[in-house]
């Protein structure tokens, strides 16, 4: 089967960040693949390593992203293409999914994963407004992904609402990821030198028949500022005979935190 | 023009949040004089008209299909558009459950409207929805806005009071002929929770163990409270360390980052390492034996006491509150 994983360049949440005047400066240079992308990468390794196939990865960013597409080629990707944006372009989820769906109106797969949201804005709707846009069927928030080799059917099983839901796709197909389903592997030494030799294409957007100026029409949202959230004050504080603290706690958590 | 409020069925019940979240677009309709309608889809939605026409609004649709008995992403979005369609509002408000986040990106985009998910906080000015979203494992918040013709907007639960609001609805039975051929994915089978590994990282609940469970038998008041509250099960590194709790439950600096509505830190001291993943959550109940711990400092309710004696207390009393 033939995979294509969308993964996207985040900074690294573990390192420091702060709020300035409106903005979010991050004081480190550290770029990461976003984790859950990573969970896609593997998955998709993982069933083509068992199935036989092939995993190919597409990154749409800035030039300083295509080191996070080396690292899926390292992890084992055979190929990678990165599709430059215009810095300045305030890209929302509307606005990745259209530029993704213009590159896979030219490609031919059977499975497209991606991460169930990207940690930078935690929105997890690219996805969906992919499948939507390429009109194929897709599940979300999946834990558990295989293909059945009799049916050549793709075999989900997502976190839903009130349990784990294991449900049957036709491909072409889309999963999104969650990072609960595997550990994704880290590259190898060697799996660093045969990426340098993987083929690699990287084109413009406007390749794709997209201008600026087209894209800056698909975009409907966009962030006006950030802020920290507010810090935490101590509560109530119980003492005293284990009944009677936990009745006051049950009687809090049930009537004024209201979340039993 | 109107806000249109999807209102969640889960296990037969109306979902909290939903109420929540229509609570809140009834307050701003009135403010921008417009009005609420609301959407119940499942397989019995008539039966919880009474309860929403509570909430003063003046519509209420109902979509009704056995197709509804089990989440399937391609109903739901086609149900979701016909009434769009329908009612056409400016606004649409869900609660963010996991069946809404399969869904919005695709009717967003069927409709070409502003999508802005899992908001804590949102407003509507002079055409503009403004929504405060926790990013970055709830880190900082974005102010995001969006003045399409249509925005969809998904709001975390408790963000918000339930307030009714006398009204009598008009309801409007909506036809619903969606061709079953046209499901492409078909559920093999539905796994429910308990028992099961809760997705630890966006749970609701959570029961986190520290160095106070010292035991086997600590570990089963742990399993057995997560158990009550549909809770996932988290742990802080020394626990994990020794093997008791598996490294996939830890949570912290080098461990998972978590922000739950409900996090209660069940003999942990409150270590930085610890409390970096999980200060974001909306209430953090602390039960430890020394009062000077640091993790009642940012507990909202702690509980200074022996968590052997707590833990079986609390189980019982959350049976029954939750039975009432």
């Amino acid at each position: 089967m033939k995979f294509y994983a969308c993964i996207k360049q985040v900074p690294d949440l573990a390192g420091p960040m702060r709020v300035k005047d409106n903005e979010l400066i991050q004081d480190s240079d550290r770029l990461m693949l976003n984790a859950y992308d990573a969970s896609a990468v593997e998955e998709a390794l993982v069933i083509t390593e068992k199935h036989g196939g092939d995993v190919e990865v597409v990154l749409v960013g800035l030039e300083k992203a295509k080191e996070t597409a080396r690292k899926a080629l390292a992890m084992g990707a055979s190929k990678g293409t990165m599709i430059t944006i215009d810095d300045g372009l305030n890209l929302d989820s509307a606005g990745y999914a259209e530029i993704l769906a213009a590159f896979f109106k030219g490609a031919e797969f059977d499975v497209i994963v991606c991460g169930k949201q990207s940690q930078d804005t935690d929105a997890g709707l690219t996805g969906s407004m992919l499948a939507h846009k390429l009109q194929i069927p897709y599940a979300s928030n999946a834990v558990g992904l295989d293909v059945d080799e009799a049916s050549g059917m793709v075999i989900v099983k997502r976190q839903g609402d009130i349990g784990q839901e294991i449900i049957e796709l036709p491909a072409p197909c889309l999963v999104t990821c969650s990072n609960d389903m595997n550990d994704p592997r880290i590259p190898t030494l060697k799996g660093i030198m045969q990426s340098k030799r993987k083929p690699f294409d990287a084109i413009d957007v406007k390749t794709l028949g997209l201008e600026s100026s087209d894209l800056n029409s698909f975009i409907k949202t966009k962030v006006t500022g950030y802020r920290n959230t507010p810090g935490r004050k101590p509560g109530i504080k119980m003492e005293g005979e284990p009944e009677d603290i936990v009745k006051q706690l049950v009687d809090l958590l049930d009537n004024e935190a209201k979340v039993l | 023009m109107s806000i249109l409020c999807h209102i969640a069925i889960s296990e037969g019940r109306i979902k909290r949040s939903s109420l929540e979240t229509l609570s809140h677009a009834r307050h701003i309709a009135k403010k921008n004089n417009m009005e609420v309608s609301a959407v119940i889809i499942d397989v019995k939605a008539g039966n919880y008209v009474p309860e929403v026409k509570k909430f003063g609004v003046s519509k209420i649709y109902t979509i009704e299909s056995p197709l509804f008995e089990h989440h399937i992403n391609s109903p739901l979005i086609e149900a979701l558009i016909k009434v769009i369609n329908l009612e056409k509002p400016k606004v649409m408000t869900f609660a963010s459950t996991e069946s809404i986040k399969d869904v919005l990106g695709a009717v967003g985009s069927r409709t070409k409207a502003g999508v802005i998910p899992d908001v804590a906080s949102f407003d509507l000015q002079n055409g503009t929805i403004h929504a405060q979203r926790p990013i970055m494992a709830s880190k900082f918040l974005a102010d995001t806005e969006s003045n399409a013709d249509l925005v969809l907007v998904s709001v975390r639960s408790g963000s918000y009071d339930v307030q009714e609001s006398p009204g009598d609805a008009e309801v409007i039975k909506v036809d619903f002929d969606f061709d079953e051929n046209n499901i492409r994915q078909k559920i093999r089978e539905i796994i429910s929770t308990s028992g099961d590994k809760i997705d630890l990282s966006e749970a609701q609940i959570v029961v986190a163990a520290g160095r106070g469970v010292k035991d086997e038998e600590g570990k089963k008041l742990i399993m057995e409270l997560s158990e009550v509250l549909g809770a996932a099960i988290g742990a802080s590194r020394s626990v994990v360390e020794t093997g008791m709790f598996s490294p996939s439950t830890q949570i912290g600096q080098t461990g998972k980052v978590v922000s739950p509505q409900l996090y209660l830190a069940v003999g942990i001291s409150g270590a930085i390492q610890h409390t970096s993943g999980m200060v974001n959550s909306r209430i953090i109940v602390a039960i430890n034996k020394d009062p000077e711990a640091p993790i009642f400092d940012i507990a909202n309710y702690g509980l200074v006491g022996d968590l052997y004696k707590i833990l079986p207390l609390l189980i019982g009393q959350i049976k029954s509150a939750k039975n009432k």
